[in-house]
Formats: structure tokens, sequence, C-alpha cells
């Protein structure tokens, strides 16, 4: 008996000394956890990835366009967060001509990419060709567009039709400058052929402040400084972007392991220690509501009288307390942040009555409607499916009968695009900001068609929609595009419903963080203390 | 069980085969489960294929934005680089062709072949999955083996506890709690990750970061490696360790009831002795039956435990490849793991003969 309980215990001896071994070894690595120690300062941003590339040519993703804009510059950029004015970046100026047809922008001097080597004409029109002739995601962006050189520091960007939103458009970082000479030399072409991707996933080939040191799409990002920046150095020697689900990104940064976290919650960033910053801003996601005008589809959706009832039935507040704070009510369809959007006071308000007004005036009694919504699907944090709850009980108070029917997003989306939704929750982000991209919305164009709104539809929507189209000059396309987004909210089977708030938190020795609704944050602005 | 049969139905062929072509058995053993898992492996390919089409949704609107799905050249334009303008047969024949080649297709995501994914990220599981099993083993078998000799007292009720909890409690909640409470508020662990970002990688030669460290003479990485490593592979085995403690303990207990047993205590060899090679050598053999079934689920809680600690392997490869519809990714990783699992359970029967004799000598 001796014997087998000693050599039990030398077992449980064995155990324990495993385990007491490995705390010895993450205490140890635990001290070495701080940044900013050896080769210089270092960045921690947390983030869920959204990435599938660092080709600027490629790039539509939220963590794409962070990389993008911090590994390459484009003509124009936007200063800090507002978006309702270009400024100058790789062009020192531009000029659009009256018929809005032409854009002509002056290089700058001087400006050099990580080589060394000059950023010329040439650089800009393989690097813009390339995007619109990849037919990559982002190529619509210049759809049409035809890229000239007519000096050695001028370029001219001519559009068949007035083209007003070119200006907001150009920051993208999607249409990021290459050194062309070094990606023709690793396969870099300005059509389909283009076999660069590989070589600009795994180096840069801009001008940026940063350079790209590792990339791996699905779990961290490593960007380093541009030693040869000719700008404005950035603050921090190297910024490691990680891949980390909601959940963990905010233990991260409580504890100091991260610095920046980007997708919290509402509710995830309540009660933050004092030590850290959260900035809520209103997203310019616009999440909204849309009820089918196709008779195929629906028998009570495309009654006009419906839709009223509808929009007069959700509880808008209701949604913005789900929401949390920092998001905002959308008047129209066009984000606050953007030019033309419709002031607060005109934001549409809940009226149980006229809503049950509109009902009976419709002829329907007591319909049902069947509502889909991607259900996995956050948007800045925010869930869809306690908003499609929520919208299911303001309208039952009305008389109308919801049947949830929510989805994966791939195969929800799949019924959205093909426009066979009854009705459908769902949210559009500005492609540019600029609002001709919700021209979007009207009748027969890509968001109308998925509601079922055909061309001809609605004379009036389209014609106020043609007129903003037109317009050009900022005070007449912001009154254009007001009065279309009234003639939306009167006639139109869209109701626009909120615009989520962007958490971002980051510890407060980091300064200079701004949320900017194309590329959610530019680390070249971030500083520490 | 299934691995056991066949084990002694070749044990009972064996003899027969020696006698006829002089073959070493265990040669003749291994090329037929070989054989079969080839044909095992081409059976994954087929149902994960037929699965991956199976699903509802296109990969198309996964991959494209808004505006680009709306554009039916760009549409075109990316469903033939990905080759699903040709019908299912053709891109089935197509996958299978390159996969005799080595050539799992070109991610959706990653825009990469799948077979540099499957190598970037592979290696980061396996360090993982290893560093669980290894840990499992050596305290799974540890604590059966104090549980039955303390049978009924009070090491024994601890540890029985214990295992239960090990098997009943979620792995994706535990990582989560796991990850709270030691990382944030005792503040003992490092984060996410495999290695702190502030101190960064060793070259790649192997994949595994502690090895790599090591070759690289990087003591400061290695050890943030392998403190990284600890939580998430604590969590990742506590059920294999439950598993373990309730089988060994119960197949120890079996054992020590034996004739053999008693007589060699009667004789008077040393405790130790009599554990060894009496009892444990005997206990192992269902153990390692359900060793070998429990490492095959824990390449399942891998997914989870990845999420949770952003750990980048193939858990959250495979997890990303099925949320955007990327086929060739999703046909990958199957692969990889029935491949796995196969090897698995070889290496379970080729153990068996190794362990207990009769298997070999019937």
């Amino acid at each position: 008996m001796a014997t087998r309980s000693q050599t039990a215990a030398v077992l449980l001896a064995g155990a324990l000394a495993l385990a007491a071994c490995g705390s010895g070894g993450s205490g140890k690595s635990n001290g070495g956890g701080s940044t900013a120690q050896g080769g210089g300062r270092t960045l921690v941003i947390d983030t869920s990835f959204d990435l599938k590339t660092a080709d600027p040519g490629r790039t539509y993703e939220p963590t794409g366009l962070i990389i993008g804009k911090a590994a390459y510059e484009t003509l124009l950029t936007f200063e800090g967060s507002d978006v309702t004015k270009p400024v100058p970046a790789l062009a020192e100026s531009y000029e659009l001509s009256e018929d809005g047809k032409v854009l002509t922008l002056k290089l700058k001097k001087g400006a050099t990419f990580a080589d060394g080597s000059p950023v010329t004409a040439d650089d800009v029109v393989f690097s813009l060709t390339r995007v619109r002739d990849m037919k990559g995601t982002p190529s619509f962006l210049l759809d049409g567009v035809e890229v000239a050189k007519t000096d050695d520091s001028t370029i001219t960007l001519t559009s068949k039709q007035a083209n007003p939103a070119l200006p907001y458009i150009l920051p993208n970082p999607a249409l990021g400058i290459l050194n062309s000479k070094l990606a023709k030399s690793h396969g870099a072409t300005a059509d389909s052929q283009d076999k660069a991707e590989q070589y600009l996933n795994s180096s840069s080939a801009g001008s940026g402040p940063y350079q790209i040191e590792s990339f791996n799409v699905s779990s961290q990002v490593v960007l380093k400084k541009n030693d040869k920046y000719y700008g404005t150095k950035p603050f921090y020697d190297k910024v490691v972007i990680r891949n980390v689900e909601a959940a963990t990104q905010k233990l991260n940064v409580q504890r100091g392991d991260s610095q920046v976290a980007l997708n919290l919650s509402g509710d995830q960033v309540t009660g933050m220690p004092a030590s850290l910053s959260v900035k809520k801003t209103a997203s310019a996601n616009v999440i909204f509501l849309f009820a089918n005008q196709d008779s195929g589809i629906s028998k009570t959706t495309p009654n006009a009288k419906f839709v009223e009832a509808v929009r007069k039935g959700v509880d808008y507040a209701g949604l913005l307390e789900l929401a949390g704070e920092g998001a905002t009510q959308t008047p129209g369809v066009i984000p606050s942040q953007l030019l033309g959007a419709l002031g607060a006071d005109q934001a549409t308000k809940r009226d149980v009555a006229g809503a049950k007004a509109a009902l009976a005036a419709s002829g329907l009694s007591n319909p049902t409607v069947k509502l889909e919504y991607p259900s996995e699907l956050t948007v800045n944090g925010l869930s869809f499916q306690p908003l499609a709850e929520r919208i299911q009980a303001n309208l039952k108070e009305v008389g109308i009968t919801v049947d949830l029917q929510p989805a994966p997003v791939t195969t929800a989306l799949d019924n959205y695009r093909n426009g066979k939704e009854e009705m459908g929750l769902w949210y559009w982000g500005p492609d540019y900001p600029d609002p001709s991209d919700y021209l979007a919305f009207l009748p027969g164009k890509t968001v109308g068609l998925r509601a079922g709104w055909k061309d001809g539809a609605d004379k009036a929507a389209s014609a106020a929609g043609d007129k903003a189209a037109a317009a050009v000059g900022e005070d007449a396309r912001k009154q254009a595009y007001a009065d279309l987004q009234k003639q939306l909210n009167a006639s139109s089977p869209f109701v626009p419903l909120i615009q989520p708030s962007q958490n971002i938190v980051t510890a407060t020795s980091v300064t200079g963080l701004e949320y900017h609704p194309v590329w959610t944050v530019d680390v070249a602005d971030l500083a520490g203390k | 069980m299934s691995a056991m049969t066949s084990a002694k139905e070749t044990a009972d062929a064996a003899p027969r085969v020696r006698r006829r072509r002089g073959a070493h058995p265990l040669a003749r053993f291994l090329f037929r489960r070989i054989l079969t898992a080839v044909l095992l492996a081409w059976g994954i390919t087929l149902v994960t294929f037929v699965l991956t089409n199976l699903v509802p949704g296109d990969p198309v609107t996964a991959n494209l934005g808004q505006r680009a799905l709306g554009d039916p050249a760009i549409v075109a334009q990316w469903r033939a680089e990905h080759g699903l303008d040709k019908p299912l047969w053709e891109q089935y024949a197509l996958h299978l062709g390159g996969l005799v080649q080595g050539d799992f297709g070109v991610s959706q995501q990653s825009h990469r072949p799948v077979a540099e994914d499957l190598a970037q990220f592979v290696p980061a599981t396996l360090e993982l999955a290893g560093a669980a099993i290894a840990v499992s083993l050596v305290l799974g078998v540890a604590f059966g083996v104090v549980a039955a000799l303390r049978r009924d007292r009070l090491p024994d009720h601890v540890l029985r506890v214990l295992s239960l909890i090990g098997i009943s409690v979620p792995t994706f909640w535990l990582a989560l709690v796991a990850f709270y409470v030691f990382f944030y508020r005792l503040q003992i662990t490092p984060g996410s990750g495999r290695v702190d970002p502030a101190i960064g990688e060793a070259p790649a030669v192997t994949g595994l970061q502690t090895v790599d460290a090591l070759i690289a003479g990087r003591w400061d990485v290695f050890v943030s490696a392998v403190g990284h490593l600890i939580t998430p592979a604590l969590v990742l085995a506590l059920y294999t360790i439950g598993l373990l403690t309730r089988f060994t303990r119960s197949a120890v207990l079996e054992v020590l009831g034996q004739d053999y047993v008693r007589a060699a205590r009667a004789k008077g060899l040393p405790g130790r002795v009599i554990l060894f090679r009496y009892v444990l050598r005997s206990a192992l053999v269902p153990v390692i039956t359900v060793a070998g079934l429990a490492f095959g689920s824990l390449l399942s809680g891998t997914v989870l435990v990845e999420a949770i600690f952003a750990w980048p392997g193939i858990g959250q490869y495979a997890y990303k490849s099925a949320t955007t519809l990327d086929l060739p990714a999703v046909m990958g990783v199957g692969l990889v793991v029935g491949v796995v699992y196969l090897v698995i359970n070889l290496i379970v029967d080729v153990l068996y003969g190794v362990i207990d004799p009769r298997v070999r000598l019937q």
C-alpha cells in the first residue's frame, strides 16, 4: 500500500509541477507584454476583420481601407472627419469644369514613393486605369471616367455626364496611387490579367506614411513606418492590426494589451474605466426598411397607403434606444455627415393614429407581411435581430402582422439582391461620401430594384433624381438632394430608420482619433502621450 | 470500437500472410489501412464538395460589394475567375484533378492558393492542439490512476467532480471565462494571439511559433509564445482531460481486481512495477480508443477557442471560409481535418499492437 500511494504522490506531484511550470511561464511573458519596447513605439488596434486584400485596386472592405489609407496616398483626401470638402493630397489643387464633366488636377511636387522615386502623372494614369479596367470590386468608382495626362504635372478625368461626385470619390483608398514601375515589375497590368495582388499583399508600393510589413488576411496585419515618407512622419513606428472578436477586444483594451478597439457595441462600451476614452459617433451606415413594390412578390406591400402606415407606425425613438448612445435617426436616406442630408427637424415621427388611418384607407384588413433580414449581421456592433423584433411589435399596434424571416447574410442577401423580399430590413453604407451614391435608391436603380421599384414606377421621384444628378455647385446640389429625399419620404418604398453609433475605444494615451465614414480610422493621425 | 475490430481482423490474418509472402504483418496492415485512407479521403472530397454546393446562398454575394453586385460584368468576371461559371461536375473534376497535384484551388477570401493558406494556418492549430493533447494525456491518465488508486476517498471525489466539470462545461463558455479571469482579472496570462505584438513573431520555418523561436534563438519570443499557448491549450484540453480521467479510472479499477495483479502483489513486486508493467499496460487499451476519438473532437473545439483567443489557426480560417461561402477553402479545411482523423485512427490501431501483444500474436 505504501508503494502505491508513493506512486500516486509522484504522479500528482508531476501534474502539479507541470501546472506550476505553466503559470510560471505565463507570468514571465506577461512581464514582457507592454508595448513600446525595444523596436520603437508600437500601436495595437483590435478589430473584427473584414479583409480580403491589400491591393488597393481590389480593396473594398473596411479593414482593407484602413490599411490602404495608411500605405497609399490618393489624389484628394478629407481633413479629419469632415467629408463635405475634399482637400489636396497628391494633387495640390483641383478644378471641376462648369458642366461638371472634366476634373483637372495639378500634381504636388516633391511627393515620393517609399523607394524614393517621385510620384509622376504616369503613375496616376496607370493606377486609376488599373482600378477601372481590372473589374475588381471598386472598379465602379471610376466607371466611364477617362484618365489622361495633359503634361507632367496635370491629370484630367473626363466623364460622359456631369460627375460632380468625382472629387468625393477620389479620396477612397481603393484609388491609391501605385508606384507603377514597381507594380508592373511584379505583374501589374491595367486589365483583368493583372497578377500583382500577391505582391501587393506582401509589401506595399505606395507613397503613404506606412508600409506593409506583414499581411495575414485572417489574423493580423503589421504596418511599419515608411522611413522615406516625404510628409509629416507618423508617431508610431509600428502598427499591429489584429483580428479579434468583439468580446475579446473589450478585455484586451481594458487590460492595456491593445490601445484601440474598433468594434464594440453600445452595451459593451458602457461603464468603461477612466483610463480609456470612448468615442461615440453616428456612423454613415443607414439602416432602412423597405416594402416591395412588385405585385408579383406581394399583394400587400405595393399599396402606397400601406407604406405610409409602416412609415408612421415605426417607433424611431424606441429603435434609437436599442441602438444606444451616439446613434441617430436618419431623416432621409442620406446620412447626416453628407452634403444634402436632411435636418433632424425633418425626421418622420411616430404617429400611431395616422398609421391606423392610412391602413384603413389602404383597404387592407389585418395584413400579414414577411420581413426578411440578415440574422447574424451586425452594423457597428448593432444586431438586426432586436431591431426587427421591435419593428414587429410597433407594427402590431397599428394592425399589421409582421412575420419575421431571419436568414444568414449570404442567403438573405441573395433574396434581397434579386428583389424577392416582401419587406426587408437592410443597411447601406456610402461607397463614397457624396449624395449621388444615394441615387441608387431611385426607381430602376440598384437598391430601387431590390424593392421591386421599377424604372418609370414613380415619375416624380425619377425627375427629382435627375435634377439632383445634374446639379452642379454646392448650394444647388444641397437643395436638389434635400428635395429628392423629401420626395422619397413621400412616395418611395423606403423607410430610413437609424444610423447606428460607431464606438471606438482607445487608451487615453492615444490622441488624434477621428472616426471617418470611409476609412474608419487614419492610423497616421494617431499619436501618443 | 471499429478500429479495434479491424485491428483484430488484421491480426487474425497476419500469421497466414507472413507464411505466404514473408511480409511483415505490420507492413501489410499499414498498406491496407493507407489504401482505405486514400479511398476515404476521396469520399471526403466528394461529400464536402456536394455539401458546400448544396448550401443556399451565392458566393458572389458574400464576396462582392453591393455596388459591384449590380454590375453584371464584374459578377461574370468574378465567377469566371473562380471557375463558378462551369457546370458542377466539371468544377468537381477540376477540383479533384488539382488535388492530385497538390493544388487545392484559390481561396475567394484571401485570393491566395488554399494550399498556401493551409500551410500558414495548420501549424498554428497543430501547435495549440499538440499542446492540448500532451497536457490532456499526461493529466488525464495521471488523474485517472490517482482516482482509481484512491477509490472512494477524497482525491477520487475531487477528481471525479473535476472531470465531470471538464466534460460538461461548453468549451466556448470556458474560453471566455478563462480569458476573463486569468487575463483580465488576475492578470497572470498574456492576451490574445500567438505572441506579444510588440515582440513580433520569429521568422517562419516550421510555423510552430515555439520551435521557430528556438531556431532563431529568440528567447523572448519563445517565452511569449509559451505564455500565449497555456490558457487556450488548457481550455481546449479540459474536455479531454475529463474524459480520459473517467476512462482511465474505470479501466484501472477493472485491472486492479484481476488475479494476475493480485498475484504480482502477493509475490512482493514493488508497487511501481505493478502499476506500470501490469496495471497501466492493460488499462491503456480502452483509454487509447477514447483518446483517439477525443482528439478528433478537440479539432472542432479549436474553432471556438481560436475565435476567443484570436488564435490564427485553421479553426478561424474554417469559420471565416464557411461564413463567406469560400468553397475551395471549406473543401481544403474539410480534407485536412478528415485526413487528421484518419491518421489519428491509424496511430491508435498501430498502438494497440504495441501495447497489447495479443492483438499481434493471436
